[in-house]
């Protein structure tokens, strides 16, 4: 049985229509270089002054301006090549009817390019990329330079997101129950636009950035007490995880809060979900969640505001057992957020200006250590019932 | 207290350089016999170069026995010079302070001394007596002398005459001396002695053969002699008493306006009527009948006279760009090299002229600092480099900073600075060091300063030309790259697309192409 009988007519035509893509962008380069004429490409640019804050729709954006990645200019010689070999590797992949991931990408192109340097004639060796970082760079250039998407492109990549709760989806040709996941969790995969929703009984979704308090709530039965779907982005949120959840609030209609660390880190993690990220803003209008609330955990959650007229929900001597001392780029990092546009709410300037204040950071665990009856059922409760969130 | 009685006497010139053998160079074995080399092999570049003869100088030292001080050596140098009037030849080798030299002229030779020095202290040390053969040009024989020095009364003293004819017909000169020295201490200064002489007079070819049996050949790289030192009459500026009392004792029978017009240069006879004016003197006065005080006067209106040309330097010898240049490569086999002459000056009523060569990269050693050359009228300086007037240019805090030309140390590079005058401020008789007078100092600078301008030039195009070329490998090593991924894309020849892009990078290297791919990438 060949590989490709198990793809479906979706994919075939996915397929099909990113090579088109990819065969009519990059053939530009080829006219040139067959004319005589010096080989580049032209890019929108992926750094901080081209992304832009749409406040209305809530969203960061790619913006218009671009680079070019001339193949005679000694600074971008290098990346141009890169993009060319991996703009290649895709091309074949998808051809051949493979599903490879990022790091499969890293691998087939990495090898080692032997030169003589001149004048001195010694032999130096280079690899066509080093660190993984580097592929990944190139690949997000490819997605930006041909406005396809590495998912549409049936590039996989290593998710790592997990959701439990009373949902049946369809995924392949399998239902899944997430209720009936044990004590494990269903793995997000890492096409999840090919998933199916089938049947949801819920209220909201709630985004635990730590796996291991999301365990805890999934032990102590939160999703099945709260009806909640509870899901877990373990850290910074992959893609998968934010589509994925995205779909849960555009299709399902339901309300998504998000809990992370009470940190500058913790406050950018939600703000991905939320708006979308620099680096990848040229997806934000498939992946952000504009609605999306942060819950917590809030600077004024530990120390209570007087401005806002809110009580702590830590004693005194809590306080002192659970909060950390911040670092220099924790604070460097406040300073950053309190500029970007996405962050000049009135309310998110309160909460920054609290922690530049006070110069400390917690950890959602050491809610959790306060007791987990405390966190399940007092805090994430009493929070949502008073609309204490931050839009 | 018992009152000692003062001896008064007086001594020969002779005598007195016996008894101070170390002010001319010669202070020890070693020493000794680097100065003998040096003053014959300077009298013979003179008696060549300065009467337009291409120099053919074969220097021999050979050990004869040793003794405690170090050994007896038989020094042999012959040249094609001019040669010697044989009624000179006594006087000149044998009697201190006797010279051709004692002229307004640049030469070598300034003192009246060097022969002598190295004739006394053969004479002292192993009793031997100097030989000299001698043959004029187009002389019909040769004259060979053996002399010695009467120290007591600094007279020739000859030992032995004899005459035969000069079947080849050629001219020039030999001495042959036996002395003790130490060849093992001054065998790298007796080395470097003659090379740096070679480098400053390629159009020399010197043998040596050493006390080892080894021979070195400096063979002529350029048929081209500097142009010859001319004899200059004396500037008023540079005027003194003394000589001034000299030349009107040579002229006392002339108009003194007369005399002046012949005796200076730079004045005419209007310039001449207005100094004796101006120094009150009247124009029917003959040169030997001025009093003292008139003397006096003159000299002081003369050398304050505003109205009148520079020292004339037409008649110096330098040796221009072409020869320090051929010079450097051929010694150092530099991969750059460039000198500039200055413009004359003057110093003290003394024309001079200042060069300065630069050799750089190539087989020029690298070191922590520059390699420095110094000449003056020729003769290379290679002791008390300490106290020359270059090492103050070049060492003081506020002095020469190599960054500014682009030069960082350790770096290969030599400096070669020539001074070039009628008469050198050496700050002793063995010709070692030049005296820091501030017009030489300030041309020193300034033409260090332009070739170093020129070296700058030369490395930041070569940085260029490099980089350049860097550029290119940086480029060309990814070719085959992109022609791969665009062949797997579009299934074309990658050799193709490979040669359109190398085409490409070349047409836009100014200085460095690539021939082809292969000497690249592997
Ligand atoms: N090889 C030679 N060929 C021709 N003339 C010579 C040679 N060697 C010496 N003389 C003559 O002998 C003279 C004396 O030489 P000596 O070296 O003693 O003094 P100098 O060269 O005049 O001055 P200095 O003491 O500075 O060397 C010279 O002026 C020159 O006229
Ligand atoms: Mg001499």
């Amino acid at each position: 049985m060949s590989v490709s009988s198990y793809s479906s007519k979706v994919d075939v035509k996915a397929r099909e229509a990113a090579l088109k893509v990819l065969y009519e962008k990059f053939y530009a380069v080829l006219e040139k270089i067959l004319s005589g004429e010096p080989p580049k490409l032209v890019i929108k640019k992926r750094t901080l002054s081209n992304t832009i804050y749409e406040p209305e729709r809530k969203l960061l954006l790619l913006g218009e301006s671009v680079f070019e990645r001339s193949f005679l200019d000694v600074r971008e010689a290098k990346k141009f090549m890169q993009t060319l070999l991996m703009a290649s590797i895709i091309y074949e992949a998808l051809s051949n009817g493979e599903y490879p991931t990022i790091r499969d990408l890293y691998y087939r192109g990495k090898h080692t390019i032997r030169y003589r340097k001149l004048p001195s004639k010694s032999v130096g060796e280079e690899n066509t990329w080093d660190e993984q970082a580097e592929s990944d760079s190139v690949l997000r250039d490819i997605e930006v330079f041909t406005n396809v998407l590495r998912e549409e492109m049936l590039i996989l990549s290593k998710e790592k997101g997990k959701v439990v709760g009373n949902l049946k989806i369809r995924s392949g040709d399998d239902v899944i129950d997430l209720s009936k996941m044990g004590h494990g969790a269903y793995s997000i995969e890492p096409t999840p636009d090919l998933i199916d929703f089938i049947e949801v009984d819920a209220e909201y979704v709630l985004v635990i950035e730590k796996d291991a308090v999301f365990q805890q709530l999934h032990r102590a039965g939160f999703w099945r007490k709260y009806r909640a779907v509870l899901i877990t982005s373990a850290g910074q949120p992959d893609r998968a995880t934010r589509r994925f959840v995205r779909r849960l609030n555009e299709e399902l209609k339901l309300p998504t809060y998000v809990i992370s660390d009470s940190d500058p880190y913790g406050f950018y993690i939600y703000s991905v979900f939320k708006t979308g990220s620099i680096t990848l803003s040229y997806e934000s209008e498939r992946l952000a969640i504009p609605n999306a609330r942060f819950l917590g955990v809030m600077m004024t959650d530990i120390f209570g505001s007087s401005k806002l007229n809110k009580k702590p929900y830590l004693t005194e001597s809590e306080r002192k057992n659970f909060i950390i001392r911040a670092k220099e780029r924790d604070i460097k990092r406040a300073k950053e957020l309190k500029e970007y546009p996405w962050f000049k709410s009135e309310r998110w300037q309160v909460e920054l200006d609290e922690f530049l204040e006070r110069r400390v950071k917690l950890e959602i665990e050491a809610l959790a250590g306060k007791g987990l009856k405390f966190l399940a059922d007092k805090y994430i409760p009493d929070k949502i019932s008073v609309g204490d969130w931050i839009e | 207290m018992a009152v000692v009685e003062e001896n008064f006497k007086s001594i020969s010139p002779a005598e007195f350089f016996y008894k101070n053998k170390e002010i001319a160079g010669f202070s020890n074995p070693a020493r000794a016999l680097y100065q003998t080399v040096r003053e014959l092999v300077e009298n013979s570049l003179d008696a060549t170069e300065n009467h337009g003869i291409l120099p053919t100088i074969k220097v021999s030292i050979r050990e004869l026995e040793v003794v405690p001080e170090g050994a007896y050596y038989e020094v042999v140098v012959e040249d094609n010079g001019i040669g010697i009037p044989p009624k000179y030849v006594p006087q000149a080798f044998a009697q201190l302070l006797f010279s051709s030299k004692y002229v307004l002229r640049q030469s070598r030779g300034m003192f009246g001394l060097g022969a002598k020095m190295a004739v006394l202290y053969a004479q002292i040390t192993t009793g031997q007596p100097a030989e000299v053969i001698v043959s004029p040009i187009r002389s019909k024989h040769v004259y060979s002398f053996k002399l010695k020095i009467d120290i007591k009364e600094n007279k020739p003293v000859v030992l032995g005459f004899t005459t035969t004819s000069n079947i080849l017909g050629g001219h020039g000169t030999i001495v042959k001396l036996v002395t003790i020295g130490d060849w093992t201490r001054s065998r790298q200064r007796i080395y470097e002695y003659l090379k740096r002489t070679a480098v400053v007079a390629p159009y020399a070819e010197i043998v040596f053969r050493d006390p080892e049996g080894n021979y070195l050949l400096f063979e002529r790289s350029i048929e081209k002699l500097p142009p010859p030192a001319r004899e200059a009459l004396p500037h008023p500026h540079g005027i003194d008493l003394e000589t001034m009392r000299s030349i009107l004792k040579s002229i006392s029978d002339k108009p003194v306006v007369e005399g002046l017009v012949e005796s200076f240069q730079g004045v005419g006879r209007t310039t001449a009527l207005r100094i004796l004016e101006e120094a009150r003197i009247g124009v029917e006065k003959r040169a030997g009948e001025l009093s003292e005080p008139e003397i006096e006067t003159l000299v002081r209106v003369m050398k304050n006279y505003r109205d009148i040309k520079p020292p004339r330097a037409d008649h110096l010898s330098y040796l221009g760009k072409e020869i320090i240049v051929a010079g450097l490569k051929k010694i150092f086999e530099p991969e750059f090299a460039t000198a500039i002459s200055r413009k004359p000056s003057v110093y003290e009523g003394q024309a001079f002229i200042v060069e300065v060569g630069v050799a750089y990269g190539g087989k020029v050693p690298v070191a922590e600092k520059p390699l420095i050359l110094r000449y003056a009228n020729k003769i290379p300086l290679l002791y008390d480099e300490g106290s020359d007037v270059v090492y103050k240019v070049l060492d003081e805090k506020k002095g020469i900073d190599f960054k500014v030309y682009e030069v960082e140390f350790p770096a290969p590079l030599v400096i070669l600075t020539h001074i070039c005058s009628t008469k050198i401020p050496y700050r002793g008789v063995g010709k070692e060091a030049v005296a820091d007078v501030p017009e030489i100092e300030s041309e020193i600078e300034s033409a260090l300063r332009e070739v170093l301008r020129e070296l700058r030039s030369y490395v930041l195009q070569k940085r260029r030309e490099l980089e350049e070329i860097e550029k290119a490998v940086a480029i060309a090593k990814y070719i085959p790259e992109v022609a791969e991924s665009l062949s797997r894309m579009y299934r074309v020849n990658p050799q193709e697309i490979s040669v359109k892009l190398l085409d490409l990078l070349n047409s836009r290297m100014k200085s460095f192409k690539i021939g082809s791919l292969s000497s690249i990438v592997m």
